[in-house]
């Protein structure tokens, strides 16, 4: 699981830095000068009500859409508005909140495109074995051979989680990886979370299970109407009147 | 039934599918070698197998670019079509190049060396009409693709001066043999060894990770842009590829090799609609399949110009045959259709889909995963907490 390179990662190249991002949609302002940064490997749960913009700003981290204004950068590079081929290479890899396995292509072919994509010279064996050793990590090594649109709900969750890995990227951004699956299937995820964070990397996710989040998370940032409202230790986070306010106070009913 | 599988299984120890599968290529491709040498053989059917292999390319191109990378496109014969007119035209009148004062001679130019500027033609405008389908997706890339085809039919058959209008332009003949036979034989290699380069490039490109980058686009182009795949590039890489094929067949094939003319009738909706139902009947996402589907397709449309029945049981027509001459005209595209309704609707990986699969032992490879996953109690348990 563990290869030298990941090892040979430290922490100084790791920096993702997000300086005043906005995304407008004609009148509505689904990002509103967000900013954070991080330097170190950590585990970062991003939440937020529905509509307070986690999946937009997702999508401008990924490259899936162009920023309004702001800047990101990830290991001294700009990213923002890159497409996301570019980024995903830069670095930062994401998962999407509905399930996108590569349906009539074989669980074996899903984790090869991120491979060659991203290691075009490195020899097919050498990916295929990776891939192997991920999917073993993911309990699903045994179906290899079937095409990804056999896979249940949450066995296509554990593919896309493999297929970030052999993108080998410094940053990783789960949008919803507990949503409807089974507990046993989240123990499977968080433990993949887990190893993935010894690894030496940054995994940011997004989720309404407000227990894994405070269970996993060592860091809390709550978006609501696009913009950071607390950014800090969970408990510290659960504590703060805005957010107790945003999630509970009488907004929602507006 | 029985028989199958205990002929599957002796294959199974024996020398292997794959290996079988390829010897029964070799087997095809010298059939065809051989084909022309047989003195029984007249000259039309030469002709119906060298519009076969002409179309099997056509086909098998655009499975490459349908099937396998999801560009739904109706432009494959108007690409075809550029190839052949550029060539067609800069072999009578020349090239101009107004700005630089620079004017090539059609005495300079070979007619090979048309096919070439015809080739690069068709792949310059597959280059800029892959760029602009950049932002296209299913229906609406197949929309644009009939406008564009269409808009190019037009232009050949409104301007007539230069293009011959609906009597079609005549190509600098590629080969020169005075004899028929002779020629026949030439051209009919000829065409079945552009075949053979074509399929070998395409399945080149198919088997390799960009073949496997343009699969990942068909599925789902977002999720393969977040896996690192450059789908701007590969879409109109696939764009130029094909074209630059078809725009190099059509531009051969129409240099009185096949054909003696290029006509605008050619490109209509209609024709290209003839390559997509080859490539699916043959089967889509599979090159030697859609080949296949075309060629065969191509020899029953004309075997059926005129089908003779020897009836059974000693019956006699009433004027006392025994044989009955059915000629189908037009109802052999309607059965044409037929066979493409059931395709659709209970083979939709194509009718030789099945024989491909079993030579390419991914059917093995399925049960096993299917035998594997059963003996998997902890999988039995997981699907069942899906299910939940």
């Amino acid at each position: 699981m563990i290869t030298p390179r990941e090892l040979r990662r430290t922490m100084s190249d790791l920096h993702l830095e997000l300086n005043n991002v906005s995304k407008r949609f004609g009148g509505l302002q689904a990002v509103d000068h967000v900013s954070f940064t991080v330097t170190e490997p950590e585990l970062i749960g991003m939440i937020g009500p529905n509509g307070a913009g986690k999946t937009t700003l997702t999508n401008l981290m990924s490259g899936m859409l162009k920023p309004s204004s702001g800047t990101i950068y990830l290991n001294g590079r700009r990213i923002d508005g890159h497409p996301p081929y570019d980024v995903t290479r830069a670095g930062l890899g994401r998962t999407f909140q509905i399930t996108r396995a590569l349906g009539r292509m074989t669980v074996m072919e899903n984790m090869m495109v991120p491979g060659l994509a991203h290691n075009p010279r490195g020899g097919r064996a050498d990916l295929e074995a990776r891939a192997h050793e991920i999917l073993d990590l993911l309990t699903i090594d045994h179906l290899t051979n079937e095409l990804s649109r056999a896979l249940s709900g949450g066995q296509r969750k554990l593919l896309e989680l493999g297929r970030l890995l052999m993108l080998d990227p410094a940053v990783i951004i789960l949008d919803e990886p507990f949503a409807g699956v089974h507990p046993r299937l989240q123990d499977t995820i968080t433990n993949y979370i887990n190893r993935v964070y010894e690894n030496g990397k940054a995994i940011m996710f997004i989720s309404h299970n407000m227990g894994a989040v405070f269970e996993l998370s060592q860091r809390l940032i709550v978006l609501h109407h696009g913009a950071v409202i607390a950014d800090g230790a969970p408990q510290a986070v659960r504590n703060d009147p805005a957010v107790i306010d945003a999630y509970l106070g009488h907004d929602e009913d507006d | 039934m029985m028989i199958f599988r205990r002929f599957e299984s002796a294959i199974d120890q024996g020398i292997g599918r794959r290996k079988l599968g390829y010897l029964v290529l070799v087997l095809v491709v010298l059939f065809f070698l051989w084909f022309p040498n047989d003195a029984s053989q007249s000259n039309y059917t030469k002709t119906v197998f060298i519009s076969g292999f002409f179309y099997a390319i056509m086909s098998s191109s655009w499975a490459l670019l349908a099937g396998i990378a999801g560009q739904f496109s109706f432009g494959h014969m108007a690409f075809m079509g550029i190839g052949a007119y550029a060539a067609g035209l800069i072999a009578r009148d020349g090239i101009t190049f107004a700005m630089l004062g620079l004017s090539i001679g059609p005495e300079t130019i070979s007619a090979f060396g048309a096919i070439i500027i015809g080739t690069i033609a068709a792949g310059a405008v597959g280059l800029v009409i892959g760029w602009l389908l950049l932002r296209l997706r299913a229906a609406y890339l197949a929309l644009f693709t009939i406008a564009f085809s269409e808009l190019f039919r037009i232009m050949m058959l409104t301007e007539y001066d230069y293009t011959g209008g609906s009597n079609g332009l005549s190509l600098r003949p590629l080969l020169q043999i005075e004899d028929v036979d002779a020629a026949r034989q030439v051209e009919y290699y000829l065409m079945f060894g552009l075949l053979i380069v074509c399929l070998f490039a395409l399945y080149r490109v198919a088997n390799s990770p960009i073949g496997l980058f343009l699969r990942a686009m068909r599925e789902d182009e977002d999720a393969a842009s977040a896996l690192g795949v450059n789908v701007v590039r590969y879409k109109i890489l696939v764009f130029v590829f094909t074209s630059m094929i078809v725009g190099f067949a059509g531009a051969i094939f129409y240099s009185d090799v096949g054909s003696e003319r290029i006509i605008p009738e050619q490109l209509e909706i209609l024709q290209m609609s003839l390559i997509i139902a080859y490539a699916v009947i043959g089967g889509m996402e599979s090159l030697i399949g859609a080949a296949a589907g075309a060629f065969i397709s191509r020899y029953l449309l004309e075997a059926m110009r005129q089908v003779v029945i020897t009836l059974p049981f000693g019956m006699t027509t009433y004027d006392g045959s025994d044989a009955f001459v059915w000629e189908p005209g037009y109802w052999r595209f309607a059965l044409f259709g037929v066979v493409m309704v059931f395709t659709l609707r209970y083979m939709r990986n194509g009718l030789l889909y099945p024989i491909i699969t079993w030579f390419s032992e991914r059917d093995i490879a399925m049960k096993e995963t299917v035998s594997r996953r059963e003996s998997d109690d902890d999988h039995a348990a997981r699907i069942e907490a899906d299910d939940e």
